[in-house]
């Protein structure tokens, strides 16, 4: 059962049935000050935000609808005016000055706070435009935390949640009698089509690397898979899945500290388990990016964190991945995850190897920090109900972006982007186009010393528009 | 006349001098204290200062704010540039220092002195009408987006009016009180409006950055207070 009507995302019917919302509101404000670290940027960013401008100009969902509610700095507006309020002293004081006139938290205003932080994708992409260092995407961060401390959060989002807190234990109710079905039929593809006895070995104990890809991975992303099993066996690196939890994805980062923080710590249970020593994400944003929080959850000696990306490249560059002498002749483009680029950690090593096995790499421009989002960042790309704003208007910006760039293949190393971008160029009639993992194409490019059949080329894509949850 | 004068460049600018300084003090004391009480409460005590650092300091470029909006940005340098070096570096607002306390630095020439706070003046008045001609600012801002350039402005209309007695329409000496009063008054704001920015800006990029070193236990922390631990999801 879900409810929509009040928003444009479904919520649970109990998120309807909340009574003194404000009061609960503040007292969740209160206490996430309390015991959070957001204290400090919300009291610079409530006295010193300059209203300048400039975050608009960067923000690819206000090119597209020009709409004053679509300003990152507006939105930020709604929380840092409810902080000044209630607590800072001076608003406070003012409050008291000008009794029944001051501005007081409604359930209205809360319900506007729903809606419009969803609406902004926390890409972070006006953060760098910020003279003064404001960060709308934590803003957005730390209001959606405080607006599901109502209920107020799209169903999707906890649904996943649930589902990997008390139900199966990942985010897609994936068994692991299906997880080993599917990867014993991964086996077979790879030496079947590719000719390589690459494993997807489990609970190995004392393996170097514990893999954590998006779990829908395993539903849909077939070749980005084996591409990962690819480079691992070339490579002769000692990985492992743990049947105990074989999900990266983290929902929690989309809507809850509380619920970010369960899902870190069971991640850090199942890699202290398998006694790993470092914690492999697959193709995935904010799982990555989740994980290296990790250090902030796991006590001494935390796991390192190294995404696939990284991963493959140290050792391509290492020689330890073997090429085919042809490169592939598609034109191939890259876009940036928010997650791993925005912050300029992870833009160059994609790109490296990509130039080595690409005849006709290009840009797509801006490109790395200063990328645009695919448009369905922050969670929003599980909510099929607004695919339309999604897609329409908050991915309109990246379909012109590609389509310029003329690309046949649009390389997505995250589950998230995948999946939008798959339906943004459905919905901006990119037909040509097509969206894959980088895994895919090393996959495509490795030499495994037996001729491949040429037909594997591009096989198997997954299915564009599953609704399942991505990360 | 002359007495309220000497009592606005004397007590009352000591006065606000003191305000602002205090002020602004009391604010970096608390957003260090805050600082500290982050990294204490932080799990991962590892912070990026350098790209902190790089973050903070790519602003103080004169070329940095020209990437979003480059003539809101050039308008918003130039304004920075004069109302920051203008009135530190002339001549007579020296003289009057050394003869206060005893210190002095070197001074630039009244005309360059000149030169930049009338491009502070018109470039005060251009963010303004800059601000009013885009929607997008127009939709943010409030009354203090309009009135603190031209407060800032105040004390160099007539500082500049001061020195060049062919421009000043008025008697000198009630311009130069004008400007003694306008100039405590910007001293006063400073520390209780986004003014103090002037201090609070290097605070800014490392506020953002801690915040996102979660603490390790805030969730369940939160989750215990607010009576919600033990809830299903």
């Amino acid at each position: 059962m879900a409810t929509r009507g009040k928003f444009s995302y479904y919520v649970e019917p109990r998120a309807l049935q909340v009574a003194d919302r404000p009061r609960k509101f503040l007292a969740a404000f209160a206490a996430v000050l309390e015991h959070g670290n957001y204290a400090v940027a919300l009291d610079s960013y409530a006295r010193l935000v300059a209203r300048c401008g400039r975050c608009a100009a960067s923000c690819q969902l206000y090119a597209v609808t020009g709409e004053d509610q679509d300003i990152p700095c507006h939105r930020s507006e709604l929380l840092l005016r409810v902080y000044r309020r209630y607590f800072t002293t001076a608003g406070l004081l003012k409050a008291r000055v000008s009794g029944a006139s001051a501005f007081t938290l409604t359930d209205d205003y809360l319900d506007r706070m729903g809606e419009q932080f969803y609406r902004c994708t926390a890409c972070r992409r006006c953060r760098v435009e910020c003279p003064l260092g404001v960060d709308h995407g934590l803003v957005t961060h730390l209001a959606r935390w405080l607006l599901a401390e109502i209920d107020v959060v799209p169903k999707a989002l906890v649904a996943a949640v649930r589902e990997q807190l008390e139900g199966a234990g990942n985010t897609s109710a994936v068994s692991v009698a299906g997880l080993k079905d599917t990867c014993e039929f991964l086996e077979e593809e790879l030496r079947d089509t590719w000719g390589v006895e690459a494993k997807f070995p489990f609970d190995v104990e004392g393996a170097e690397y514990v893999f954590f890809p998006a779990v829908s991975d395993y539903l849909l992303e077939a070749d980005t898979l084996m591409g990962n099993a690819a480079v691992m066996h070339v490579s002769g690196g000692s990985w492992t899945i743990g049947t105990g939890n074989f999900d990266g994805i983290n929902y929690g980062l989309f809507y809850s500290d509380r619920m970010f923080e369960r899902i870190i710590r069971r991640l850090i249970a199942e890699v202290r388990r398998l006694k790993g020593r470092k914690v492999l994400v697959g193709e995935c944003g904010h799982a990555t990016r989740s994980a290296w929080c990790i250090p902030a959850y796991a006590g001494a000696d935390p796991p390192e964190v190294v995404n696939c990306l990284e991963y493959a490249w140290r050792m391509l560059e290492a020689g330890r991945i073997p090429l085919k002498p042809e490169r592939i002749p598609e034109r191939v483009t890259y876009h940036d995850p928010c997650n791993l680029a925005r912050v300029g950690r992870i833009t160059e090593e994609p790109r490296e190897i990509l130039k080595a096995i690409c005849a006709d790499y290009v840009e797509m421009t801006p490109n790395r920090t200063r990328n645009y989002c695919c448009g369905g960042g922050g969670g929003t790309v599980s909510l099929d109900e607004i695919r339309p704003f999604r897609t329409g208007l908050m991915g309109r910006k990246k379909a012109e972006q590609i389509r310029a760039t003329g690309a046949q293949l649009v390389v997505a190393p995250c589950a998230n982007c995948k999946k939008q971008l798959r339906e943004v160029c459905e919905d901006h009639g990119l037909e040509g186009v097509k969206v894959v993992g980088l895994h895919e194409l090393l996959l495509r490019a490795m030499d495994f010393g037996v001729a491949a059949p040429a037909a594997a080329a591009g096989a198997g894509l997954a299915a564009a528009g599953d609704s399942s949850p991505t990360g | 006349m002359h007495g309220w004068l000497q009592w606005l460049q004397g007590p009352v600018f000591w006065a606000a001098l003191c305000f602002a300084v205090l002020g602004l003090a009391r604010r970096l004391g608390l957003a260090v204290a805050q600082i500290r009480g982050a990294l204490a409460r932080a799990g991962d005590r590892r912070v990026g200062y350098r790209a902190v650092w790089r973050g903070t300091v790519r602003w103080l470029s004169p070329a940095a704010p020209l990437g979003a909006r480059p003539l809101f940005g050039a308008t918003s340098a130039l304004f920075h540039l004069g109302v920051i070096v203008a009135p530190l570096f002339l001549a007579g607002h020296i003289a009057l220092i050394r003869d206060a306390v005893g210190l002095a630095w070197p001074a630039l020439p009244n005309a360059a002195a000149t030169a930049l706070a009338l491009a502070a003046v018109v470039a005060a008045v251009a963010l303004v009408i800059e601000r009013l001609a885009s929607r997008a600012t127009r939709s943010l801002s409030g009354f203090q987006e309009y009135a603190l350039p031209l407060v800032v402005a105040l004390p160099l209309v007539t500082g500049l009016l001061v020195m060049h007695p062919a421009w000043n329409p008025a008697p000198y000496e009630p311009m130069l009180l004008l400007h003694a009063a306008t100039a405590d008054l910007l001293l006063v704001l400073v520390p209780v409006t986004k003014l103090s920015h002037v201090a609070l800006f290097p605070v800014t990029q490392l506020a953002t950055e801690l915040a996102w070193h979660f603490a390790p236990d805030a969730g369940a922390k939160v989750g215990l207070a607010l009576g919600r631990e033990g809830e299903p999801i």
